[in-house]
């Protein structure tokens, strides 16, 4: 499953994912976005593993926030956005009704 | 750490002959730490392509970004850089890619947005003198009245920041959007229908040669901020190629976001 969402003013967030048993399975997030330290990007994918497909975009963005170390820099892309690409992969659907954010 | 500017630094060139591309990743890499390190002067390195390339951000899924089969039909290299932000589709004839390579205290303070800006004040500059009305587009774009001329990334190692701007001179848009795929859904904000209608090169804007404009914007350069010649040490060189070899061409870094 994939799903990408452009955030306004900011760059691309992609992510790929599946779902079993409920739950998001191998969740790859990636895009054309800047994160520092680099690492950070394995800290948001571990954060997103194993959460609930029924999770909405507050949950999911909290998820990716108390994963983050101190002083991770992001631009271009916050967990809010990644929420909304997370909730685009599981619900296509989302995608075609215009900014869900 | 206070703050530094441009003229408190002493400024070095490198701009040598033609390099593949996993080396030039390796270099920014090795560069970019040693001058971290207070091993080399800040550095201002101008890229000469060996062979075409796609490369793709830090971030950047390979799969989606990328038509492998496209790329290999064409004898394109792909290799992932590492700084954050977009794919760059490179023809060696039709890129202008520098690297600066500064101590962190140069942006001290700086929103990303500032520090973008201030890197590139010298390159507007430059664009000015050549008759182009050009004004950066956060995050990290160059445009002007004809298009986007140029995009730019940032990454921060060990106390040095990397700033490397990739200018399109010309572009075979037909050919870049066989390799890069490059979605709707990026350019939803953009105001334009198509990646390759974004870009104006500086060719058809400027009427020079690529080595006219390479000249010219080491001019401007050398001029506001000072630019003594240099060149990559053989110890320089030699990490470089070891990192090239060992990290930049393998699959295992290449494919690190599938």
């Amino acid at each position: 499953m994939h799903g990408e969402y452009k955030m306004p003013g900011g760059k691309l967030v992609v992510v790929d994912l599946q779902v079993r048993e409920g739950c998001l399975r191998g969740v790859q997030v990636s895009g054309d976005f800047f994160l520092e330290p680099d690492e950070a990007l394995h800290a948001i994918d571990a954060a997103l593993e194993g959460q609930s497909a029924d999770a909405d975009e507050h949950l999911l963005a909290a998820a990716i926030r108390a994963k983050l170390a101190p002083g991770v820099m992001m631009y271009g892309i916050s967990p809010e956005a990644i929420a909304v690409a997370v909730r685009r992969a599981i619900d296509p659907h989302l995608a075609h009704q215009g900014r869900d954010a | 750490m206070t703050r530094t500017l441009w003229h408190d630094h002493d400024w070095h060139l490198i701009h040598t002959a033609p390099q593949s591309p996993a080396l030039h990743m390796a270099l920014d890499e090795v560069l970019t730490h040693e001058v971290g390190a207070g091993h080399r002067p800040p550095t201002l390195r101008v890229w000469e392509w060996a062979a075409p390339a796609v490369v793709i951000g830090r971030f950047q899924s390979l799969r989606n970004e990328v038509d492998a089969e496209a790329a290999r039909s064409h004898g394109i290299e792909v290799v992932r850089r590492v700084s954050g932000g977009g794919a760059m589709f490179i023809e060696p004839g039709n890129t202008i890619t520098w690297s600066i390579y500064a101590p962190l205290s140069l942006i001290k303070g700086m929103s990303f947005q500032e520090a973008y800006a201030w890197m590139d004040a010298w390159t507007l500059e430059a664009l000015g003198e050549l008759g182009i009305k050009a004004w950066y587009q956060p995050l990290n774009d160059i445009t002007s009245e004809g298009g986007k001329i140029a995009g730019a990334a940032q990454a921060h190692r060990g106390g040095a920041v990397l700033h490397h701007v990739t200018m399109a001179y010309d572009i075979d848009a037909a050919k870049m959007l066989q390799v890069l795929r490059i979605g709707r859904e990026k350019l939803s904000d953009k105001g334009t229908q198509s990646a390759a209608k974004r870009v104006d090169p500086l060719r058809s804007q400027t009427g020079l040669s690529r080595a006219a404009i390479i000249d010219h914007m080491i001019a401007t350069f050398r001029r506001l901020h000072g630019l003594a010649e240099d060149t990559l040490s053989p110890a320089e060189l030699a990490e470089a190629a070891e990192l090239a070899r060992g990290k930049f061409s393998r699959e295992e870094w290449t494919a690190d976001v599938a």
